[in-house]
């Protein structure tokens, strides 16, 4: 969870500009809350690419890897294990 | 159904048989039928004035006053069309153009805006003289007198002449609907630019009634509108659906309740489920209307409320009135019967013969050979859904259905579903070109004052009853109110402008800027 804050900050500022981060919970469903949906998805892959140099192809694109800001923050650190500068 | 009196004869009946009974109610103060009728044989003589050519039309900006409404009547005494400018918008320039369109040479205000009565009139007539008229120009039932312009929600306004034949049959129609006689009192909340006033201000003063005209600066002031509606005993109101929201919202805090109504008619858009089922508490002794129609047709559908309506759904617009046909259209052009959705075609007795610049007709209207008999009918724009029992219900505009990442999208559904949402008073949803996803559908909703509702709350209510791909991309959350058009209904196309990609997400000069 070390990337919640970064993930968070990215869908508030995407997704939910009028809304704190603090009312954003870790383990709040995004798809289900129409918060993010498959242009959503593609565009927090292509910033996930950009921010933490992931490549596309390394990506299984599993959906519910990405329904929550928690979700979202394990993923990163499953598909870049051997970095620890990310932040 | 009854003789078609004119409009302007039996007005004229009621000054010279009733000269003392009220007409108008405006500001707290009355006038009455003389007092009226005293303002318009003035009027009368300035028209007589102008070197108007046979067909010229008159503008009158539209500030709502009863000088306006003698005004008003004078050029239909004189026979004279005319049309009514809208306030010009922030923008400016609109009128500017409509009085350009159609050929207006002279605007004229009232000569005194601001008297408020006969009382002050300088002259010999006196107070209690004989209120005997000059009598009104012979019009023909083919003459065009009201020039009503459309919203121009989707494009530029068109003009719409009406026959003195069209508004005589209206308004004998809806005088008889609604029991509009002597000493009826009814509502006027629409600015006079609405084709509704042929109903509320028109009709009325045709039937010898009262009509309580809604100043427009505090007309989304619930409290003023409730203390107006009570204090007069109005019996008849008609408004468009924001009105009855507003209402409803704050007679709900103090369980206030308006029992000399008698007749409740809601038209323009569809009122949300929610709010029909706060209706019977504010008005309990009422009979609740929802009534469609267009400015080209006039009122042209009607569906009294009793029960069996849908709970979740929109309200049906009922069926057509007595003497107006309506076909709907499938998608391969062919007529549906039965069962079915399509687009809404409508042939009434009170539409206009078609728009003044005649090329504009193209499209517009279509002839059907329907009922065993071939007419000409205005083609909506709507989509309706018609039952097995043949009771049609609106399901949005034909430019409502847009393709959103190939999925089809009724941004109308869309719109529902936010105004559904119990903190959101005004909702519109457009789509917006996007170089990814081809369109995206933007929306803005404005919420209840006092209301802390953010995009999150909003976003999951449309995720729980809509297919994702339909709810929208940017949600916008304003406390202001949403740019309208001349005719009150909401200006997508300013909207769409406020929130083109090329403006930031949040907050515009038009939208206000969220929390």
């Amino acid at each position: 969870m070390r990337h919640a804050a970064v993930v968070t900050q990215f869908i508030i500022e995407e997704f939910l500009p009028d809304v704190a981060a603090s009312e954003l919970e870790p383990d709040y469903d995004l798809v289900d809350g129409g918060v993010i949906d498959s242009l959503g998805l593609l565009k927090t892959i292509a910033w996930l690419e950009d921010r933490f140099d992931l490549r596309v192809e390394e990506i299984d694109l599993d959906p519910d890897s990405f329904r929550t800001v928690a979700s979202i923050s394990r993923f990163i650190e499953q598909a870049q294990p051997l970095r620890t500068d990310s932040l | 159904m009854t003789q078609q009196q004119s409009l302007v004869g039996s007005f004229l009946a009621h000054a010279t048989g009733h000269p003392g009974d009220p007409a108008l109610v405006w500001r707290g103060e009355e006038t009455t039928y003389r007092g009226l009728l005293r303002l318009a044989e003035r009027e009368r003589v300035r028209i007589a004035r102008l070197a108007l050519n046979a067909d010229e039309p008159i503008g009158i900006p539209a500030a709502k006053s009863p000088a306006t409404i003698a005004l008003v009547l004078a050029c239909l005494l004189e026979g004279r069309r005319f049309l009514l400018l809208p306030a010009p918008t922030p923008e400016g320039g609109a009128s500017h153009a409509l009085v350009e369109r159609a050929g207006i040479r002279h605007v004229l205000s009232p000569e005194r805006p601001e008297e408020p009565g006969p009382g002050s009139v300088p002259g010999p007539a006196a107070e209690d003289g004989p209120a005997e008229p000059r009598a009104p120009y012979r019009t023909q039932p083919a003459d065009v007198s009201f020039l009503f312009t459309t919203s121009g929600s989707t494009g530029q306004p068109k003009i719409v002449p009406l026959t003195t034949g069209a508004v005589d049959r209206f308004t004998t129609w809806a005088g008889e609907r609604f029991g509009i006689r002597r000493g009826t009192t009814v509502l006027n909340h629409a600015p006079l630019t609405f084709d509704l006033c042929l109903l509320d201000i028109w009709t009325t003063l045709k039937h010898g009634g009262r009509v309580v005209l809604v100043d427009p600066a505090r007309a989304t002031q619930a409290g003023h509108l409730l203390d107006l509606v009570s204090r007069h005993a109005v019996q008849l109101v008609q408004a468009v659906p924001m009105f009855y929201r507003l209402l409803v919202d704050a007679a709900a805090a103090d369980g206030r309740r308006l029992d000399t109504v008698e007749h409740v008619v809601f038209t323009g858009d569809s009122l949300p489920a929610r709010c029909l089922a706060e209706l019977p508490r504010l008005f309990p002794r009422a009979r609740l209307y929802n009534v469609y129609g267009c400015t080209e047709t006039n009122d042209s559908f009607l569906h009294e409320v009793d029960g069996t309506e849908p709970a979740d759904g929109p309200v049906p617009i009922g069926r057509p009135l007595p003497g107006v046909h309506a076909v709907i259209v499938g998608a391969d052009g062919g007529i549906v019967t039965g069962p079915g959705t399509g687009e809404l075609h409508v042939a009434t007795p009170f539409q206009t013969d078609g728009y003044l610049d005649r090329a504009q007709d193209a499209g517009r209207f279509a002839t059907h050979h329907h009922d065993g008999r071939a007419r000409r009918y205005f083609r909506s724009g709507d989509l309706v859904r018609r039952d097995r029992d043949g009771r049609i219900t609106l399901e949005g505009r034909n430019d409502h259905q847009v393709k959103v990442r190939g999925v089809r999208v009724n941004t109308h559904e869309v719109e529902q579903v936010l105004l559904d949402h119990p903190e959101v008073v005004e909702a519109a949803v457009v789509a917006v070109p996007d170089p990814v996803a081809g369109r995206l559908l933007r929306s803005v909703a404005r919420r209840a004052p006092g209301s802390r509702l953010n995009s999150l709350t909003l976003r999951r209510h449309c995720a729980q009853r809509l297919p994702l791909t339909a709810v929208p991309s940017t949600l916008l959350i304003v406390d202001g109110p949403l740019p309208r058009t001349s005719t009150g209904k909401i200006d997508r196309a300013h909207v769409e402008r406020a929130c083109s990609p090329t403006q930031p997400t949040e907050g515009t000069a038009t939208c206000d800027t969220p929390r």
